[in-house]
């Protein structure tokens, strides 16, 4: 190949590459803020015994599962201003997208522990008797949460990777910013191995981290 | 709101988006096989394999399990030509990125499933005298194959939702045939939602299926 690496074209241009990473910070953070939360609500929403409530809540779950990421991104980018008559920031934008993204992803992670919670446990809830509202809180909520962690965990470094999407719509995250230094420069291998690195090195650690979590779970 | 929706202007685009959906489908499915011929591949060695090539190949998969698909996608496709001074077409490439990508998480999946198989089974290789390829091949492989099928299915239907990602960098798929219209027509609600529901009519059925199989593998294996 006749093509002489440089690394300098990039470390002289940390700067911009740092700015774009704490936007893609900033986005992940707020992203999973939103689905934690509202992840939880909507997985009560789907186990719901009524149908007026059950069946919009499935339908927004699968809406988000079943389409490509990029795609509810562009839409919400061109659509929204257009239906709601409203005029966000694009890192606002891409927060409260990926957010109702990850929610959908969430709630099904929610779900499957709210209905892993043994029958028995359920069963002495009633012999004890404890009224319904004591069996959802004292019983059913603290083992959901804590046996939905590692799934959450992972779904959040899923929307940390999946925020790079937003680069497509012309946020500024470190996608965008790389795209554009890879351009100035015309430095493509340098810049995009370096921004690779950049996620690898966030993604990795919580990556490792949760199989951690997985096996001291499995022996307990 | 001061719109009125119009969504027959679709219908002047039928050949369009199919000719998009089209290219979609066949480079997800080209992907899911040889990507899916990969990962099975990268999974053996992993588990077996001598420590450089583990290592190695570790390295490989962890490299495409934490980066975003986009900047693999943009690797691929700007950088590999220039290293290999060869140039490749669109698809060529999308099919390499898509490729390496699903084979790295097909292996994981092979190798957690070659993982579940039960310790007791090896032993009883063991006390039957079965030689070690008979072990493999007979008693280990056919267990984790089964019990990655579920893993497998989704993993396509992700690949699936992801393939739309090769519109960034210019591959005419569904989406990117689905931004063009938008754009020069200037009816992003309708074209976009459109497309998103091609998408959803695709992929819901699909993610219904793996939970049937799952189900249905979960009843066999604890019967």
């Amino acid at each position: 190949m006749d093509y002489t690496l440089d690394l300098g074209a990039v470390t002289r241009n940390m700067g911009p590459l740092m700015d774009g990473l704490w936007v893609t910070l900033q986005l992940t953070l707020a992203a999973n803020a939103i689905g934690v939360i509202a992840g939880f609500a909507l997985a009560l929403l789907t186990t719901s015994k009524l149908a007026v409530l059950r069946l919009p809540a499935m339908l927004f779950v699968e809406f988000f599962r079943c389409t490509p990421a990029i795609v509810q991104i562009v839409w919400f980018f061109y659509c929204v201003p257009m239906i709601f008559n409203v005029f966000w920031g694009p890192v606002f934008m891409g927060i409260v997208a990926l957010g109702l993204n990850l929610t959908a992803f969430n709630a099904e992670a929610y779900r499957a522990s709210i209905q892993a919670v043994p029958r028995e446990h359920l069963d002495a809830g009633i012999a004890l008797g404890l009224s319904p509202t004591q069996r959802v809180l004292n019983i059913v909520l603290p083992q959901a949460l804590r046996n939905s962690v590692p799934v959450l965990l992972t779904n959040g470094i899923g929307i940390f990777q999946q925020s790079a999407l937003v680069a497509i719509v012309g946020v500024a995250d470190l996608m965008y910013q790389g795209k554009t230094l890879a351009t100035a420069t015309y430095r493509p291998i340098e810049t995009f191995t370096v921004v690779a690195l950049i996620y690898l090195a966030i993604s990795y650690p919580v990556g490792q981290f949760v199989n951690w979590l997985e096996r001291r779970q499995s022996y307990s | 709101m001061g719109m009125t929706l119009d969504f027959s202007i679709l219908l002047l685009f039928t050949d369009a988006l199919a000719l998009g959906l089209w290219t979609t489908l066949r480079l997800t499915l080209l992907c899911i096989v040889l990507g899916t011929t990969l990962g099975f591949v990268i999974g053996l060695l992993r588990s077996s394999g001598n420590a450089v090539v583990r290592g190695l190949l570790g390295l490989y998969v962890e490299l495409f399990r934490g980066t975003p698909v986009l900047i693999q996608l943009f690797w691929i496709f700007f950088c590999l030509p220039l290293i290999l001074g060869v140039e490749f077409s669109n698809f060529v490439s999308a099919t390499i990125a898509l490729t390496l990508y699903m084979g790295a998480i097909t292996s994981e999946t092979f190798r957690a499933s070659l993982r579940s198989v039960g310790r007791e089974q090896m032993d009883a290789c063991v006390a039957l005298g079965l030689p070690r390829r008979a072990q493999i091949v007979n008693v280990i492989l056919p267990q984790a194959v089964l019990r990655a099928v579920p893993t497998l299915l989704s993993n396509a239907v992700s690949l699936f939702k992801e393939s739309a990602l090769v519109s960034a960098v210019g591959m005419a798929d569904l989406m990117f045939i689905g931004q063009n219209i938008s754009n020069n027509t200037a009816r992003p609600v309708e074209v976009l939602t459109v497309v998103a529901a091609i998408y959803f009519v695709i992929a819901f059925p699909l993610t219904r299926a793996v939970t049937v199989v799952e189900q249905k593998l979960l009843r066999k294996f604890s019967a």
